[in-house]
């Protein structure tokens, strides 16, 4: 050892941080300065929209650290967010709990019934484990409508009020979408924090070559069960924060067909990266909202066509793209996004 | 050659130089109607370069995955320090202190050199999920603390230059020395090493001999080595034990063993066999 202790530190230091340069730092600042004024600045449903997104963000980035990151696939990521938000909801409507405590509560709910599925996954793999998460949508929606009609509200459903803090009530469009921008960025900065430290690499390893982890010392089971558990709480605050968001909870708003959704924002985002969540989360999003909007003006367009068809072929047409993705670009947008990084830094000198 | 210095804790603990470090009594280790392994038993004394040798299938790997608790024998007993470890999983053996490198290739494909070391170092480290989560203030910390001795690794093994690139992408004889890496980042008190010059060439093999060296004259620690290269095993061998077919047919020093009718026997049998 040459260099002296501090010299190092700094040195790790910055090979730990996320934004290095002070044009990442401008962007960086540039993005927040619109999420911050968006309610000011947005047209139409733009705030409505980005509202939608925090959600799903939030929920992607759960199913990036158990599917993406720790390697365990999950096709009940949506059910996870139902009990989030049945478990926040029940506790709001029939108990008036401030959603101070429904929103973690609702993460925690949703966290232990994930990790029941991490126990399964010590003895299943790939297949048959997705198709065992699978069975975690069908409990889902069975238990919500046959346990009592004063918990859950069976086929009716829960009605909830605003959340509120004292006086001040999140009952507007523009009120409840700073709380979940609130929450959604300390989610997100929680999932890179995670990842970035020693439970993101145990998840990778666990990922990459389970033998060995344990050879190293990574207890397999334990990781497995965790990664479940944590990618179930984000789903569970995802589902709180949905609740409160439309005030009505029922279980037929969490589907089989949305968590496969989720997957593939993964897919065109990119597997294993927490950017590729957001970038996922946000892109396909997106375009579902450019379908409803464009599906009407098509069928206006085409009448003959009949604005069922038009919004089943668009729709057809984005699970193509997922398709693509999978075939052409399995590493998703982030990897194509850092190779452009990538030679915008080296930019005046190209090898 | 940069130095690397003995973990702290292990020089703390000197093990008493007659007691083994490792030791196997009698295991026994069958799949199904195959008989792996049928009675072995071995010592490996603290400090020692241990050679485990035989011909192809002779059970070479299997005695590494009983010792290491990746496969549990049907008969017998193993043991680390006199404390009884048959039938522990895997990891808990490895907290223990047993660390080990693999035949082939067993890396973190998805992560940089420094992150696959880093891992090495997870059982040194206490970093939970909530503190990740926050990670600023303890889980940074740490990081800083643990990326310190990682980098003695790095240098002590030459890949200062590669460190931030993914293992993916580095050439067979690299990945072999990050294998090592990890092994080393965990502060093993006994290191078990499948065949690490297999696919090498000569001057990577060198090397290797080098590192395998200078571990145990830094670290003080055992190497137990399986080796098919007889040139190396009989240089840096301190002693050897030689399996056929599951079973011990000699032990002892290499000169010893280099003039061993049943070993030779073993050998050129192997060859007709072939
Ligand atoms: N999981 C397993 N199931 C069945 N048989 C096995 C298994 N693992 C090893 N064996 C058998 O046990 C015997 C010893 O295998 P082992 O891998 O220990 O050989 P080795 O000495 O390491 O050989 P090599 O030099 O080829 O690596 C072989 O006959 C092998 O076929
Ligand atoms: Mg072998």
């Amino acid at each position: 050892m040459t260099l002296p202790g501090g010299v190092h530190a700094e040195t790790y230091q910055q090979d730990r941080a996320l934004i290095r340069t002070r044009w990442q730092w401008l962007w960086f600042a540039g993005f927040v300065a619109v999420l911050l004024l968006l309610p000011f600045i947005g047209i139409g449903k733009a705030v409505g929209i980005a509202t939608v997104i925090g959600i799903t963000l939030i929920a992607v980035l759960g199913l990036q650290l158990t599917s993406g990151c720790a390697g365990q696939i999950n096709m009940g990521q949506s059910a996870f967010m139902g009990v989030g938000a049945y478990a926040a909801g029940a506790l709001a409507a029939n108990l008036h709990w401030s959603f101070l405590l429904t929103i973690p509560i609702g993460g925690i709910s949703a966290a232990v019934f994930g990790a029941v599925f991490g126990l399964a996954a010590l003895r299943i793999k790939g297949f048959y484990l997705a198709l065992t998460t699978i069975a975690a949508q069908f409990i889902f929606t069975f238990a919500m409508l046959k346990l009592p009609k004063e918990w859950f509200g069976q086929s009716e459903g829960l009605r909830l009020d605003p959340a509120a803090l004292g006086s001040f009530a999140f009952n507007t469009d523009n009120r409840i979408y700073y709380l979940v921008l609130a929450v959604a960025a300390l989610m997100t900065y929680g999932a890179w924090g995670l990842m970035r430290s020693r439970t993101g690499r145990a998840f990778i390893a666990v990922r990459d070559n389970d033998n060995a982890a344990e050879v190293i010392g990574i207890n397999v089971f334990y990781y497995k069960t965790l990664a479940f558990f944590i990618g179930a709480f984000y789903a569970g605050i995802a589902g709180a924060l949905w609740a409160y968001y439309v005030r009505y909870v029922q279980a037929d708003q969490f589907t089989l067909w949305l968590s496969v959704w989720y997957l593939g924002m993964l897919i065109v985002g990119g597997m294993g990266s927490i950017l590729g969540a957001i970038i996922g989360a946000v892109v396909i999003r997106l375009l579902q909202e450019l379908i409803t909007v464009a599906g009407p003006q098509v069928a206006d367009v085409l009448p003959a066509l009949g604005g069922q068809f038009v919004f089943a072929a668009m729709n057809m047409l984005l699970g193509g793209l997922i398709i693509v993705f999978v075939i052409f670009e399995p590493r998703g947008l982030v990897h194509r996004w850092n190779i452009v990084k990538e030679s915008y830094r080296i930019w005046p000198f190209p090898h | 050659m940069p130095e690397l210095a003995a973990a702290p804790e292990l020089a703390a603990v000197p093990a008493p130089a007659t007691a083994p470090i490792m030791r196997a009594d009698g295991i026994t280790l069958r799949f199904g109607g195959v008989t792996a392994l049928s009675d072995v038993s071995f010592e490996i004394g603290a400090s020692e370069i241990h050679a485990i040798i035989g011909p192809n299938g002779a059970g070479k790997s299997c005695t590494l995955n009983c010792m290491n608790g990746f496969s549990l024998p049907q008969q017998g007993r193993l043991f680390f320090r006199e404390q009884d470890i048959t039938g522990l999983p895997p990891h808990r053996i490895a907290r223990l202190g047993v660390g080990r490198t693999f035949q082939g290739l067993q890396l973190f494909a998805g992560l940089s050199v420094v992150d696959n070391l880093l891992t090495g170092r997870h059982m040194h480290m206490k970093t939970g999920a909530l503190q990740g989560f926050v990670y600023r203030g303890w889980a940074h910390a740490e990081e800083l603390r643990e990326r310190r001795r990682v980098e003695e690794i790095i240098d002590f093994l030459e890949i200062k230059n590669i460190r931030h690139k993914l293992v993916g992408s580095l050439s067979y004889g690299l990945r072999k020395r990050v294998d090592l890496g990890r092994a080393l980042a965990m502060d093993p008190r006994v290191l078990l090493m499948d065949e690490p010059m297999a696919g090498m060439n000569l001057e990577e093999k060198e090397d290797m001999v080098r590192f395998v060296i200078d571990i145990r004259e830094a670290l003080d620690i055992p190497v137990v080595i399986v080796e098919h290269d007889m040139h190396v095993v009989m240089d840096i061998a301190d002693r050897i034990t030689v399996l056929d077919w599951g079973h011990v047919i000699a032990r002892g020093g290499p000169q010893a063993i280099k003039g061993d009718p049943a070993v030779i026997k073993a050998y050129l049998g192997a060859e007709v066999r072939r």
